[in-house]
């Protein structure tokens, strides 16, 4: 999407005719990357420009230079202009942001990753009127995965993004309805059913709650790194930055699939890309066949029992300062660091509820949420498979405590949890 | 790419003839030809009409690929395809793959859409239809990979035969479209591909709206 870059005959015939899009920021804007990072796994093409290229500002604006205070500055397709654009205008600018369409659902599900869209898909297909409200995008972690290659199907694999795409379409089709780019508010009590509140205050009420709202990147404890977010450093796979990162030096930090998938994207464009792993090896956390992967890739290093423990740089990030086991600390330069450890589980909008979760704030669903230490389960019947401790609202997917953290098993998740809350229906009447 | 075949001068006129509208005759001669190959005619006024006719073809929810087509643009197709929300547009999701790591699904993808509309560059009175290509890589789905065909044709494009159409090409369509390419994309075009089409065999798969306004090259 560089306008600079030269086009194959695949872009002459894949571009788009009618107009983009144009984001014009610098790219150790944080604000710049928030929208970039936004619209790329919403999987809606963008112009980017780097304020820093006059010509480029000037082939899109007329000017050669923006006032800084203008920036990251927005041109929407009609041709209007959001300065100091945020991720909610551009989002709203461009029909994104949609309003319920009915007055009240049998399931409303939180999160449109794997086991959000594969209860979508199932509900909405069985005949539940079904909205999945997402705070970002479609997908989850695992769009934006570059290639899965286990999931049963695939045979030559899938990306993430595709994946996500095709599952929305899917729902659709059904009937599902995706309510993008708002998080969870809150959620409260509705006689037998719920209110979900969504941060622009829409209200949504639903006889059922799924909750798969998964996990975010866990923070990396490094002393300035907040002040680099989108400057060099990027919490996840980073989609939107692989063509920038195009003969530079990446490292990744993370030991699961995800941080292998990313070292894969971002092998095709970096000259070089270290994944730094602070366990003994990969074999705990990561599939086999990506281990196999990442040591066939020459211009790959992993570092294992390795952590970064400080960062140098200007403007942006130039290098990470990491120590590899009782090892004095090293200098690695480094251009970028994609963070992709562990998981928090995302249950900041649900929490106010009075859900039951573990130490760790997993959701604790089922048996064991019968036995939550505060006793609120309110039924004589025992929770179901995937509910928690509040009938009628249900969780899946890795926000789920005992989840396997895989996208198969996520989809599985979502697809049980609908004949469970066909049950829960079937309870309160009108199933 | 390969280079054209031809010089191509921005600079130098195109034969008139190619840009004049068809008689009223004319059209009703190559419609009727249309019809016997297996290709359905419909008929528009104007461009307005022919973009009321693409949707009442095109289905809710479709993935549609609309070819690279002045034709398209000028008459509000492209901005249906792409903008409206009523379909599945596979420019915007093919522009957003990643080119290293979802080739093959771009491949398939632009393969076999459900809908693919575009234009052509000559319909001949007996009812053939040319449509010449740089890349090749929208001929494919017209001949066999899309569900469904398309095509918006100015009615200047009529011309008697196929040697006229492929005259039609070399000289008329070739120096505008590359003088096109240079400017949008900074590249030269070429008749690298010409695909003809003389007859469909699946009924009601290939729709031909001739419009009687001079719209594209």
């Amino acid at each position: 999407m560089d306008r600079t870059a030269p086009m194959s005959m695949f872009d002459y015939d894949a571009r788009p005719v009618t107009p983009l899009p144009v984001i014009v920021g610098t790219t150790a804007s944080r604000g710049a990357y928030a929208i970039r990072d936004f619209l790329s796994r919403n999987g809606y093409p963008f112009e980017w420009v780097d304020a820093g290229q006059p010509e480029a500002v000037r082939a899109v604006l007329g000017v050669a230079e923006v006032e800084p205070s203008a920036l990251p500055l927005c041109i929407l397709p009609d041709g209007s202009r959001l300065a100091s654009a945020t991720v909610e205008q551009v989002a709203d600018g461009l029909g994104m942001v949609a309003a319920p369409a009915r007055s009240e659902y049998d399931l409303t599900i939180v999160g449109a990753g794997p086991a959000g869209l594969g209860a979508a898909v199932n509900a909405a297909s069985e005949g539940l009127r079904t909205v999945v409200v997402e705070a970002v995008a479609p997908g989850g972690q695992a769009g934006t995965t570059s290639m899965i290659e286990n999931l049963l199907g695939f045979p030559d694999g899938i990306s993430g993004s595709e994946l996500a795409t095709r599952a929305v379409v899917q729902a659709r089709r059904f009937g599902a309805e995706l309510l993008l780019a708002r998080p969870l508010a809150g959620v409260s009590a509705d006689g037998p059913g719920y209110v979900a509140e969504l941060s622009d205050g829409t209200l949504v009420r639903g006889r059922a709650v799924l909750l798969a709202s998964g996990v975010e990147w866990r923070r990396l404890e490094v002393p300035g790194i907040d002040d680099l977010l989108g400057a060099g450093i990027y919490y996840g796979a980073g989609p939107s930055e692989a063509l920038a990162c195009t003969g530079s030096r990446v490292a990744v930090v993370g030991g699961g699939n995800s941080a292998g998938q990313a070292v894969v994207r971002f092998s095709r464009y970096a000259r070089q890309v270290t994944l730094l792993v602070r366990g003994r090896d990969l074999g705990a956390s990561m599939s086999q066949y990506l281990i196999d992967h990442l040591s066939a890739i020459p211009n790959v290093e992993v570092r294992v029992r390795t952590e970064v423990v400080g960062l140098e740089a200007d403007d942006r990030l130039r290098a990470l300062v990491v120590r590899s086991g009782d090892g004095e600390p090293v200098r690695l330069p480094a251009d970028a660091l994609f963070i992709c450890i562990g998981g928090t589980p995302r249950t900041d909008g649900a929490a106010g509820i009075g859900l039951a979760t573990n130490a760790a704030g997993y959701l604790v669903t089922g048996g064991d949420a019968a036995g939550d230490p505060g006793g609120s389960w309110p039924l004589d019947r025992e929770p179901l498979p995937l509910e928690t401790n509040m009938p009628g609202v249900f969780a899946a997917g890795d926000v789920r405590c005992g989840s396997v953290k895989r996208c198969a098993a996520a989809i599985g998740e979502g697809s049980m949890a609908v004949a469970l809350v066909h049950r829960r229906l079937a309870e309160v009447g009108g199933d | 790419m390969t280079e054209p075949p031809a010089v191509a001068n921005p600079e130098v006129a195109v034969p008139s003839e190619f840009a004049e509208l068809a008689s009223d005759e004319r059209i009703a001669v190559a419609s009727a030809a249309l019809e016997r190959n297996g290709i359905r005619p419909l008929l528009a006024a104007t461009g307005a009409d022919a973009r009321g006719l693409v949707r009442s073809v095109l289905t809710d929810g479709a993935e549609v690929y609309n070819n690279t087509s002045q034709t398209l643009e000028a008459i509000g197709v492209a901005d249906d395809i792409e903008r409206s929300g009523r379909y599945q547009p596979l420019r915007l999701r093919l522009y957003r793959m990643d080119r290293e790591m979802q080739r093959r699904e771009m491949r398939t993808l632009a393969a076999s859409p459900d809908y693919v509309v575009g234009s052509v560059h000559a319909l001949t009175e007996d009812g053939s239809l040319l449509i010449a290509s740089a890349s090749g890589s929208q001929l494919g789905p017209l001949v066999s990979g899309a569900g469904h065909v398309i095509f918006v044709i100015g009615a200047q494009k009529i011309v008697s035969d196929v040697a006229a159409g492929m005259r039609r090409i070399y000289e008329y369509c070739y120096p505008l479209e590359d003088a096109r390419a240079r400017q949008s994309y900074g590249v030269p075009s070429g008749v690298n591909n010409i695909l003809i089409i003389n007859k469909v065999m699946t009924p009601g798969r290939v729709t031909a709206i001739i419009v009687n306004e001079r719209l594209g090259f």
